[in-house]
């Protein structure tokens, strides 16, 4: 469980602020708001990659600046919103980078580390993909592996930088429903921003909204609701 | 470490390649000798037989020199490449070496006679080494453009190498013999007594490789990745140019500048392995980069009769058709 206290938000000036937040493993979380509204740097400050103006970020009741590198790592899986893939390296030595907190000092892998890369491929049906090169793969696909990547590593949370805005519908569709899936079955907590609003109120999402007039994250239940935000 | 079979079939054939052209650069030369005259000079040394005197001192420390140099540089290049992100960069197009060629001109062309002592010129390629990777680093943070951070490296090399004949222009004859001896550099400089010493430090510099290997995993995918997956980039920034600068360092001080083995047999090792797990790498640049300069070596003894073509020459003849091949296929 990740909880948010009195955090305010943003790089120089404020951007906004959370008063009391909790994310809780088994859902999946949908933050909204408006382009440069600070929806990557929540997401970012909440994974320790950059540190919040004010107030903590408490992952278990233990303050993230407080806690190593490694143990964040096992708790938060953090996906990027346009991975790119590198030249010479395979699909499957991709995926397993992701065991890095459990491989050997020389990144030697285990029966295990094999088995739940090959668990995983089926579960996201990125089977036929393993012996290719990450740079030859097309969006959809090296996002499908990114989020993957991140599932393999373990972790309750795992964060998601607008995972589905490269893709196309089915793409969309295909990435939401997983990511549902793993909440609901693998009792994953899921945070990702969208501005793919319509479709994703088609799913059984919590939503939260940046509101830009009073500054802050709200819970939202209805699509009305976001489209007061979006059409002012 | 497990290795695939493709590879160790690799492997094995360059060990073999390896030790092959390691034991003709011990056989072959002016004067005639053969294998087992070798294998005497190794376990009944005897100071009287000009056979041994000739493999002991100068076929052996130049085989040596050669196998840990193109070991060296290219394990140097594959850090460098994986740091930066960038197929193109290496010690040499980096002006690393060129850190230390200035470090050894200034203190031997200064007159005083402690830079000019064995301790004097390693210290001073080390450390020139290192200045200048840490220049390059806090450099690239501006220079986001692969091909910029390679242009950047090459003016940084002209401009070295002017201070360097200024420098010249002004010594004393004396401390100018002692650099302009160094400069030429060679695969023959060293002698055996100074081995010991030489491989203490390599070893040193391929350990802490080792050590850094699964970091270097993870780096493929930018340094976010690195901090995401719980590893201090910045501790692992520094430790990837100390290494480079040991390695960088220690190769310049004994050979001066070689150039291009620490570009082209990492990429070559990339394309040959189609991996980026930097066990497997790090051990085929260790061996592809040793069998390359041992070769060199051979060609280079294979013509000795006729003229004697410098070791850098030769590797710029073959080092940099291949940068061009790069460089055409990234900028398709």
């Amino acid at each position: 469980m990740i909880a948010l206290k009195n955090l305010t938000i943003g790089f120089d000036h404020e951007l906004f602020s959370v008063h009391d937040f909790n994310f809780e493993i088994g859902r999946v979380y949908s933050i909204l708001g408006r382009n440069g509204i600070g929806k990557s740097t929540l997401l970012r400050a909440i994974a320790g990659l950059n540190s919040p103006l004010k107030g903590s970020v408490l992952i278990e009741n233990n303050d993230i600046v407080n806690m190593s590198g490694k143990a964040v790592a096992q708790k938060i899986a953090f996906v990027n919103s346009n991975p790119l893939g590198v030249s010479h390296l395979p699909v499957d030595e991709f995926l397993l980078l992701g065991r890095s907190n459990f491989t050997s000092i020389w990144g030697a892998y285990s029966k295990d580390d094999l088995d739940i890369l090959a668990h995983t491929k089926m579960l996201f049906q990125i089977e036929h993909l393993g012996m290719k090169y990450t740079n030859q793969l097309s969006t959809g696909e090296l996002q499908l592996c990114a989020i993957a990547k991140a599932f393999i590593q373990g972790s309750d949370m795992i964060l998601l930088d607008e995972p589905t805005s490269a893709l196309d519908y089915s793409n969309k569709r295909k990435i939401y429903d997983l990511l549902l899936r793993q909440a609901s079955e693998y009792k994953k907590g899921i945070i990702l921003t969208t501005h793919d609003i319509e479709l994703a109120f088609k799913y059984a999402f919590k939503f939260l909204l940046i509101n830009s007039r009073s500054k802050t994250l709200e819970k939202i239940s209805s699509f009305s609701e976001a489209e007061k935000e979006f059409l002012i | 470490m497990k290795m695939s079979a493709s590879h160790k079939t690799l492997f094995v054939i360059s060990g073999v390649f390896l030790l092959i052209l390691s034991c003709l650069g011990l056989v072959r030369g002016e004067v005639q000798t053969s294998l087992s005259d070798v294998q005497e000079a190794f376990f009944h040394y005897s100071d009287s037989d000009l056979r041994h005197i000739v493999i002991q001192e100068f076929r052996l420390p130049r085989v040596a020199m050669a196998i840990i140099a193109g070991a060296s540089l290219s394990a140097a290049g594959m850090l460098m490449q994986t740091l930066f992100q960038n197929p193109l960069a290496g010690p040499y197009v980096l002006g690393i070496n060129s850190g230390s060629s200035l470090l050894v001109a200034l203190g031997t062309l200064s007159g005083i006679s402690f830079f000019s002592t064995e301790v004097g010129v390693i210290g001073s390629a080390l450390l020139g080494a290192f200045i200048f990777g840490v220049f390059i680093l806090l450099s690239s943070v501006y220079l986001r453009n692969q091909i910029s951070l390679l242009l950047f490296g090459i003016m940084l090399g002209s401009f070295v190498s002017a201070i360097i004949t200024i420098l010249q222009v002004t010594a004393h004859a004396q401390s100018l013999k002692a650099f302009t001896l160094w400069s030429m550099g060679s695969l023959q400089a060293v002698e055996l007594r100074q081995i010991p010493l030489i491989l203490v430090v390599f070893v040193i510099a391929i350990v802490l490789s080792f050590l850094i290997v699964k970091p270097l995993n993870i780096l493929v995918l930018g340094e976010e990745a690195v901090k995401l997956m719980g590893y201090r980039v910045k501790r692992l920034r520094w430790m990837i140019v100390l290494i480079t600068a040991l390695f960088t360092g220690l190769v310049t001080a004994y050979c001066g500048p070689i150039a291009f083995v620490g570009l082209a047999i990492p990429n070559l090792s990339r394309i040959l392995l189609k991996t980026q797990r930097h066990g497997v790498l790090l051990f085929a640049n260790l061996l592809f980069g040793a069998l390359f300069l041992v070769a060199c070596d051979a060609l280079i003894q294979l013509f000795s009769n006729s003229m004697l073509i410098p070791i850098n020459g030769l590797t710029s003849l073959i080092g940099a058709p291949f940068v061009i091949f790069i460089l055409i296929k990234k900028l398709k």
